[in-house]
C-alpha cells in the first residue's frame, strides 16, 4: 500500500504542469487534512448522490445494497438515483458535469470509466483506499488492475462478469449432448438437429447472438481471442482485420448464414422462453435468466467453447468517484464504495445478481461456498476467471470502439458481409478514433 | 394604447403648439410606443432566445469543432465534420432511409387519413365509436406504442404472424430483417398519425358546401368525377397544412424508432434525426452531431420554403 501512495506522489511532482491534475490532487490532500473531524463533528450524515445502472432484479439488488449501507451506520446517506442503462448512466454522467451538477459517485461500465478518466473528471482514489486501510490485495488482482493507471486506482470492481455459456440442457440431450461443448465444433455439428422451424421462421435457433447495442462486441472479443486474434494492441495498434481475426468474422457469418443462429431483437429473453438453444451471456444476466427461465426446463452455465483456444474476457462495471465534488462528500462516497465492495457487500451482490465476488475473502468464504454449492450455475465464472483476460484497447478504450465494432458484426451477421471488407473499414474508423486518445494519453504524461 | 388615445385628443384641447414641443411630444409617444411593444414581446422572445436562437448559434460553432462533450478542449476543425458526413456510406444511408421514411409516413397517413374520413362521412352505424377509436392512437406515447408493436412483429409468437399465417403467408422477420425494418417502423408510425389525418380531413369534407355536388350532379357527374373535381379541390388547403405538418413531423420522428429498432438492424431504420442522437449520445461526436443537425435543419427549412412559395399557388381557398 505503502508503495503505490509513494509511487503516486512521484507522479504528482511530474504532473504538476497540469492544472486539471494538480487541482485534483489538491483536493484530495485538503480532504484528508480536513474531512475526517468533519464527520465527527456533524450531527446530520453526509449526504451522498450515487448514480447506478440496474433495472428488475438487478436494480433490487442495488438498492438493496445501498439501503443496508445507509442502515449499516450513521455517518454517511446515500441517495441512489437510477439512471437507466450503462449508456445512458454515461451520458447523463457527461451533461451533469458540463452543468456542474454531478453525482459524488457512479457506476460506470468497462467502456466508459476511461473517458471520464481521461476528462479528469475521476478522483484518485490512493489516498482515501490508504486512509480507510481497505486491503486492496484482497481485491481479485485482474479486475482490481484494470481500474489502475499509472499506480493511481480510479475505478473499483463492482458488478464485474465473464460471459458465460448457457444452454438448454433438455434440447442439448434430446441432440445427445450431455454436457456443454468445449468446441464450437461440436454445437456446430449437432447444430441443425437443435434447430426447429415453422415455414422459413425459425422457432428455435442453436445459438442466438445479442446486438450490436446490446455489445455483440463484448462476446466477440472472447471468440477473436479464441481463434487466436485481437482487436488490438495495447498500443492501439488495430489487428481486428488480421487473418485470425477475419477467420473469426467468417464463423459469425456461418452461424447465420447456415441457418443454425440468429440475432433476435433479445436473445436472453428469446433463451429464457426456449426460443434458442443456447447464448453466450454474462454472468450479470444469471439471476435474471434463472428467475425468466423458473420450472419451464432446465438449463445450466458452462465455460465458453474454444476455437482454436480458450478465450474469454472480463466485463462489467465498477465505482468512481467524481474529482469536482468536495473533499468531504468523496470520503463518505468512499465509505460507500468501501461497503459495497466489501466481503460483505460484494458476497450480498454476487448471490443476489450472478456477478463475480471481486474479493478473494468472499470467493473463498463459507457462505459463498455453501450457496455454490447450492447454485452450481453461479460458480462458472468464479471458476472461469483465472482463465480470463482483460479486453483489448479497441473496445474499452477508442471512445465508441464497441459500438463501432458492434455495428461491422451486424454487417457480418445479419447481411452476411464479407468479414475482410467489414473489418477492413472497422480498422480504419478504429485508428481514427484512436488518435484523440492517443493525444490525451500523450498529454497526462 | 393610452398613449395613441392622449396623443390624438391633444391637438383638439391644445389648439396651436410650437414645433419643438411637438416632437419632443412625438418622441415620448414612440419611446412608449417601443416600450410597450418590448413590454409584450420581450418574455417571449426571450424564451425564444434562449431555447431555439441560441441553441441554433452554439449549433452552428459545435459543427465546426472536434468534441467529445466531457473534455474540456474543443479543437477547431473547420468544415471536417461536414466533409466527414458526405464522405460517409453510413450517412448516405440514413439521407436514404429519411427520404424512404418520410415519403412512406407522409403518404401513408395521407391516402389513408383521406380513405378513413371519406368512410367515415358516410352516414355509419358506430361511426363516432370508429372516430373516437380511430383517433386514439395519436393520443398514445410513442414509447409505449413501440414496445406493443415490437410484439406484434414478432415472427414466431406475434399477433401480425398469427394473422398472416391464418391466410397462409409465413412472418416475414420485421425487426430484424434489414430489408423490412423500414416498412415495419413506417406502419406504426402511420398507425400511430392517421387519425390526425382522417380528423382534419373530416372536418374538411363536412364543410364542403352540398350545393357544389349537387350542381356537380345535375352537370351529370359520377361518384369518382365528383370525388376529383369538387372534394379534392376543395379538400387543397387542408391536404397543404397536413402535408407540411406531417412532413416536418416525420422527419422529427424519434421515440418510435428509439424503442423499435434502435436504428438497426445494420442501420435499415437510422433516419437523420436518429442518427443525430446517435452521434451525440452514443458516440459523442457533438461536431458531427451538431453538422448533422444543420443538414436536418437545412433540408426541412427548404421544404417549408418550397411549399410556401410553389405549393400554396395550387391550393384553393373556397
Amino acid at each position: 500500500m505503502t508503495r503505490t501512495v509513494s509511487r503516486r506522489k512521484v507522479l504528482t511532482g511530474a504532473a504538476g504542469v497540469a492544472a486539471a491534475a494538480t487541482a485534483t490532487v489538491g483536493n484530495v490532500k485538503r480532504s484528508t487534512a480536513f474531512a475526517a473531524p468533519a464527520v465527527i463533528k456533524q450531527a446530520e450524515p453526509i449526504s451522498v448522490l450515487y448514480w447506478g445502472s440496474y433495472s428488475a432484479a438487478l436494480g433490487e439488488a442495488e438498492q438493496a445494497i445501498v439501503q443496508m449501507f445507509n442502515e449499516s451506520q450513521q455517518d454517511v446517506r446515500v441517495e441512489y438515483q437510477f439512471q437507466g442503462t450503462y449508456e445512458e448512466t454515461a451520458q447523463k454522467l457527461t451533461a451533469a458535469l458540463q452543468a456542474r451538477q454531478a453525482p459524488d459517485v457512479s457506476l460506470l461500465s468497462d467502456v466508459w470509466w476511461f473517458r471520464f478518466y481521461l476528462a479528469n473528471a475521476l478522483a484518485p482514489l490512493n489516498d482515501l483506499i490508504a486512509a480507510n486501510e481497505v486491503d486492496t490485495s484482497d481485491y481479485i488482482e485482474s479486475l482490481y488492475n484494470e481500474g489502475v493507471r499509472d499506480g493511481v486506482s480510479y475505478w473499483l470492481p463492482m458488478a464485474r462478469s465473464t460471459p458465460l455459456f448457457y444452454y438448454n440442457v433438455d434440447a442439448f440431450a434430446e441432440v445427445g449432448l450431455e454436457e456443454a461443448p468445449e468446441f464450437w465444433s461440436q454445437l456446430v455439428e449437432v447444430a441443425p438437429e437443435l434447430v426447429q422451424k415453422d415455414g422459413d421462421t425459425i422457432t428455435r435457433a442453436a445459438f442466438s447472438h445479442p446486438t450490436g447495442a446490446s455489445y455483440i462486441a463484448w462476446l466477440f472479443q472472447a471468440v477473436i481471442w479464441q481463434f487466436e486474434g485481437a482487436y488490438s494492441n495495447p498500443d492501439f495498434t488495430i489487428l481486428i482485420n488480421e487473418p485470425d481475426g477475419i477467420e473469426a468474422g467468417e464463423f459469425y457469418r456461418s452461424s447465420t448464414a447456415d441457418g443454425w443462429a440468429t440475432l433476435p431483437a433479445d436473445n436472453e429473453a428469446d433463451f429464457a422462453n426456449g426460443l434458442t438453444a443456447s447464448v453466450m451471456a454474462s454472468t450479470g444476466s444469471l439471476r435474471g435468466i434463472t428467475e425468466n427461465v423458473g420450472d419451464k426446463f432446465e438449463f445450466r452455465t458452462a465455460f465458453l467453447p474454444k476455437a482454436e483456444e480458450f478465450g474469454c474476457c472480463t466485463g462489467g462495471a465498477g465505482l468512481a468517484i467524481m474529482a469536482g465534488s468536495p473533499p468531504e462528500k468523496q470520503e463518505a462516497a468512499f465509505k460507500f464504495i468501501e461497503y459495497v465492495t466489501s466481503t460483505e457487500g460484494t458476497t450480498f451482490w454476487s448471490q443476489n445478481t450472478g456477478y463475480m465476488p471481486v474479493r478473494k475473502s468472499a470467493v473463498e468464504s463459507e457462505e459463498m461456498q455453501a450457496f455454490f454449492e447450492e447454485n452450481p450455475n453461479f460458480r462458472t465464472a468464479v471458476e472461469q476467471l483465472p482463465l480470463t483476460q482483460p479486453q483489448d484497447v479497441a473496445r474499452v478504450f477508442i471512445p465508441n470502439g464497441d459500438q463501432i465494432i458492434g455495428a461491422g458484426l451486424e454487417r457480418i451477421v445479419i447481411n452476411l458481409e464479407d468479414p475482410q471488407v467489414v473489418f477492413d473499414e472497422v480498422a480504419n474508423t478504429l485508428t481514427e478514433e484512436a488518435q484523440p486518445v492517443i493525444e490525451a494519453i500523450a498529454a497526462l504524461g | 394604447m393610452l398613449g395613441r388615445a392622449s396623443l390624438s385628443a391633444a391637438p383638439e384641447i391644445d389648439g396651436v403648439r410650437s414645433a419643438p414641443q411637438e416632437i419632443t411630444r412625438r418622441r415620448a409617444f414612440w419611446r412608449a410606443e417601443w416600450f410597450l411593444f418590448l413590454l409584450f414581446v420581450a418574455p417571449n422572445l426571450l424564451l425564444f432566445g434562449i431555447f431555439s436562437y441560441w441553441p441554433m448559434i452554439s449549433n452552428l460553432y459545435l459543427s465546426l469543432v472536434r468534441w467529445d462533450m466531457i473534455s474540456p478542449v474543443k479543437t477547431f476543425v473547420g468544415s471536417a465534420n461536414y466533409a466527414y458526413l458526405f464522405n460517409d456510406n453510413e450517412f448516405r444511408m440514413v439521407l436514404r432511409n429519411s427520404a424512404v421514411f418520410t415519403v412512406g409516413a407522409v403518404g401513408g397517413s395521407l391516402l389513408l387519413g383521406l380513405a378513413t374520413a371519406l368512410l367515415l362521412n358516410q352516414k355509419l352505424r358506430w361511426r363516432n365509436g370508429a372516430r373516437a377509436v380511430l383517433f386514439a392512437p395519436t393520443l398514445l406515447s410513442g414509447a409505449a406504442i413501440g414496445i406493443v408493436w415490437v410484439y406484434i412483429f414478432d415472427p414466431r409468437f406475434g399477433l401480425l404472424a398469427r394473422l398472416l399465417g391464418g391466410i397462409g403467408i409465413s412472418s416475414p422477420s420485421w425487426l430484424t430483417d434489414p430489408a423490412w425494418a423500414l416498412p415495419a417502423v413506417i406502419i406504426v408510425y402511420v398507425w400511430k398519425n392517421v387519425g390526425f389525418s382522417t380528423v382534419i380531413y373530416l372536418a374538411g369534407l363536412q364543410a364542403i358546401p352540398q350545393d357544389l355536388y349537387e350542381a356537380a350532379r345535375v352537370d351529370g357527374a359520377g361518384v369518382l368525377w365528383r370525388f376529383r373535381s369538387v372534394t379534392l379541390p376543395m379538400l387543397s388547403p387542408i391536404t397543404f397544412f397536413l402535408v407540411i405538418t406531417a412532413l416536418l413531423n416525420s422527419f422529427q420522428a424519434f421515440d418510435i424508432i428509439k424503442v423499435m429498432t434502435e436504428g438497426g438492424p445494420v442501420d435499415a431504420t437510422n433516419t437523420l434525426i436518429y442518427y443525430v442522437y446517435e452521434q451525440g449520445f452514443v458516440a459523442y461526436n457533438a461536431g458531427r452531431a451538431a453538422a448533422a443537425a444543420l443538414v436536418l435543419f437545412a433540408i426541412m427549412f427548404a421544404i417549408t420554403l418550397f411549399q410556401l412559395r410553389y405549393a400554396e399557388e395550387r391550393v384553393h381557398y373556397a
